[in-house]
Formats: structure tokens, sequence, C-alpha cells
């Protein structure tokens, strides 16, 4: 069989689909916000974050190889089963960087572009890192290539994910039937990840099957009642791209020359962790949450 | 060493992402946004900043910001493009802050929010300069 990237592939439906978003929200037919200054830098992220996968791809892909010399089985590229396997695979796998990318700030300095947008349209879809391959998250995916999965399947099955995630990123599309919503990580689902309201902080980690999120707690269902709110718990108050690229490594490293000693927790402790608590984790901002919650629950009751 | 064909990709890319801009920028489907009003300015300032009190509030007469007073603190409520954000910074910050040609410039001391400008009649107030 022979590889091709289903990113390369699809680049032309991307820009399309943008332009149709757009078209159609003009014409009020859609639900859909763009800002000029918002889209330039989800866009001009996605057009670095590609540049900056070509510099890194020679390394991550000899990583591959490498491992999948030592590998343990021997697994064909044109075997159905096979395909079932790393799709599966690959998506616990982008389940489990998903959720690293969350909840450890060295990861989370690399991801965090994505969500820095308070917009939820096509474009965000496109606001990717350009410091991934720096975190080495991509480290997590050579485990595939050790089971004997061949590092160009591997590396299309990514490709698949990131394809998939795209259209995802729409307020457009409100819910899909049922049985859909209950399998497959949907437009609605990922909203949800894209929020920044305290029940919605650090859910729905998936990419296609949203199954992963009901299997390990992480899942948390749009509400009607709570519209969500994007962006980040602070959001960024500029649109130098720069800035926009690099801030958390940047925050990352005054506190590392600040507080030398406590590298580790600067490091991998969860995003807005610090050594006094001055600063909030998600887990403080929903805890603090739902406190006020149980308290409101009462009053309300009363009220009735 | 990149190739031909590679850079040609990111220049055809790069005219595409400014096409796409100007599409955007031409369509004016961003959020509207009308100036902050007291109540909207405490909307969001609690929004942000839960749990908190408002000693006392200053809304841009631009519409476009606000500052208020918590105690200690000075939360800052500006707008960047069709959204809003927001910080805190100690009070005595904000007193201090330079007022030149009707504005505040509050040094926000973060790298992802470097700093607010706010329209204000005057700065710092009268009776809470001291």
């Amino acid at each position: 069989m022979k590889a091709f990237d289903p990113v390369t592939l699809a680049t032309p439906f991307f820009i399309l689909t943008v332009i149709l978003e757009i078209l159609l929200a003009r014409l009020n037919r859609v639900e859909a916000r763009y800002e000029a200054k918002d889209t330039a830098v989800s866009l001009t992220l996605g057009l670095g974050s590609t540049i900056a996968g070509v510099l890194i791809a020679g390394v991550t892909f000899a990583a591959s190889l490498w491992v999948y010399q030592h590998r343990l089985f021997t697994i064909p590229m044109n075997a159905v089963w096979a395909w079932v396997a790393v799709f599966l695979l690959e998506d616990l796998t982008y389940y489990v960087f998903h959720r690293l990318s969350h909840e450890r700030r060295i990861w989370w300095a690399a991801h965090v572009n994505h969500h820095s947008s308070q917009h939820y349209n096509l474009s965000t879809a496109l606001r990717q890192t350009w410091t991934g391959g720096v975190a080495g998250t991509w480290l997590l995916w050579l485990p595939l290539s050790l089971l004997g999965f061949p590092p160009a399947m591997v590396a299309i099955e990514k490709g698949v994910s990131l394809v998939y995630q795209y259209w995802i990123h729409t307020e457009t599309i409100r819910r899909l039937p049922a049985p859909i919503e209950a399998v497959f990580n949907t437009p609605s689902h990922h909203r949800v990840h894209h929020a920044r309201n305290p029940r919605y902080l650090d859910r729905n980690y998936a990419v296609i099957l949203i199954i992963w999120d009901r299997l390990f707690g992480s899942f948390q269902p749009e509400l009607d009642a709570e519209p969500c709110r994007y962006g980040l718990v602070k959001n960024l108050g500029t649109f130098n791209i720069v800035r926009v690229a690099f801030h958390e490594w940047i925050g990352i490293g005054q506190d590392l020359v600040r507080q030398p000693r406590h590298a580790l927790g600067w490091l991998f402790g969860p995003p807005g962790w610090s050594p006094d608590g001055s600063r909030e984790t998600s887990a403080v901002i929903k805890a603090r949450w739902a406190a006020e919650q149980a308290q409101a629950a009462p009053k309300s009751k009363r009220a009735a | 060493m990149l190739s031909q064909a590679f850079l040609i990709q990111v220049a055809a890319s790069g005219a595409a992402v400014a096409a796409l801009v100007g599409l955007a920028a031409w369509a004016r489907i961003a959020r509207p946004l009308n100036p902050l009003d007291d109540a909207t300015a405490r909307f969001y300032l609690l929004e942000e900043f839960p749990g908190r009190t408002i000693d006392q509030l200053w809304v841009a007469t631009d519409g476009a910001g606000a500052l208020a007073r918590s105690g200690a603190s000075a939360l800052v409520l500006c707008r960047l493009g069709d959204g809003y954000v927001a910080r805190q910074i100690p009070w005595a910050q904000a007193t201090a802050a330079a007022f030149r040609n009707g504005q505040i410039t509050l040094d926000l001391a973060d790298v992802a929010a470097p700093k607010a400008v706010i329209v204000l009649p005057h700065w710092p107030p009268a009776d809470l300069a001291a």
C-alpha cells in the first residue's frame, strides 16, 4: 500500500469550507463569528505549524523507523484488522496525548495556542502549535511502531485524526443524531472542550471516538442552559503572533528563573500551579464553582 | 535543505491565508459589541472574578474598557477584537499608572497581556488617590 498524507490531501477542503462558513454566516444562513485579526492569528499559526512539522519530521520519522526495527510483531499494512487496530490504538494514544497536554504545564505550553481564540469556527481548527516537536509529545506514538505497526501506517492514521478534528470546530452544526453523539466526537462535544466555563474545563479530550472520555470519566455533554464561552481561563490580551505562540513557554522560563528549586512543579505541575497556591489550576476553579453551585442550590429550592 | 516545491507550497499557503483574512474582514461577521456601561462592565468583571466584590468602578469613556477597585486589587477589563480580556493587578500599581492624553496605560506584567489602555476623563480619582 502506498503511503499518503491525509492532511495535504484535505488542505483544499479546509480552505473551501472556511470560505463557505464565512459566506454562509455573512448571508445569515449559519451561526458563525469571525474576527479578522483572530482569523489571521489562527491561520498564521496553522501555516507556521506546517513549517515546524516539516522541520521536525526527519527526527520523528527516524525515531519511529529505529523503534520499528526493534518491533515486537510484524503487522501487515494491507490487512483490514490491522487498520481497525491502528485506528483504535492511535485514537487512544491521542486521548492520552491530549489529556497530558491539558494537565501538565510543559505540554500545555505547546498546546495552549490551539485554545487561545475566543472564537470557535473552522479557522480555530487550524490554530496549531509551533512547538509540539520540541515538547516531545510525538514520543507517545512510538509504542505503536514498537508493537509492529509500520511508521507510514501510523503517520497516515495520525493524519486521518487531524483531518477528522477539523470539521468539529464549528458552531454551525448543533447536534447530530444520538447514536453518533454517543460514539463519536462531534462539534457539540468539542465545543465543550474549547469552553472556559468551569463546568466544561478539562473535558472531552477525544479525537474521533468519544468513548474514551466516557470510559475514563472526562466526558461532559454540552448543556443548552450553559452556552460555551471560548478561550482560556485568562484570555490573551494581544494578537501578536510571537506572544501567542510562545507566551506559556516564556511564562515557564520566568518562573524557572525566579524559583528554580520548584522546577519540577513549574514544568510538570498542572497549568496554574504555583508553590504557594497563589494561582489557580482548573481543579481549583472547578472546585470553587462546584461549591458555589452547592451553596446556590438550597437557596433556589427555598425560593421555589 | 527545504525543497523548492515546499517553498512554493508555503508561499501559496501564505497567499491563501491573506485571502481568507481579507474575506473574514469583508464579511463583517464579528460579534456585535456595544460600548460597556456600568452594568455590563460589572457583569463581565464578576464573570471573570467570581466571588469578588467591586468597591468602585470606572468605565472607559469610549466604552472599550473598565477598571474596578476590589480591596487591594484593581480589576482591569479591556477590549480585544470583539471580546474582552481581564486581569488583576495591585491597586497601588493602578493608581500609579501613567495618565496621558486622556488615557491610562496599565502595565499588566503578563507576557500574554502586556498592557491595557483605558480612556478616562482623569486619573487617579481625587478621592482615592491617597
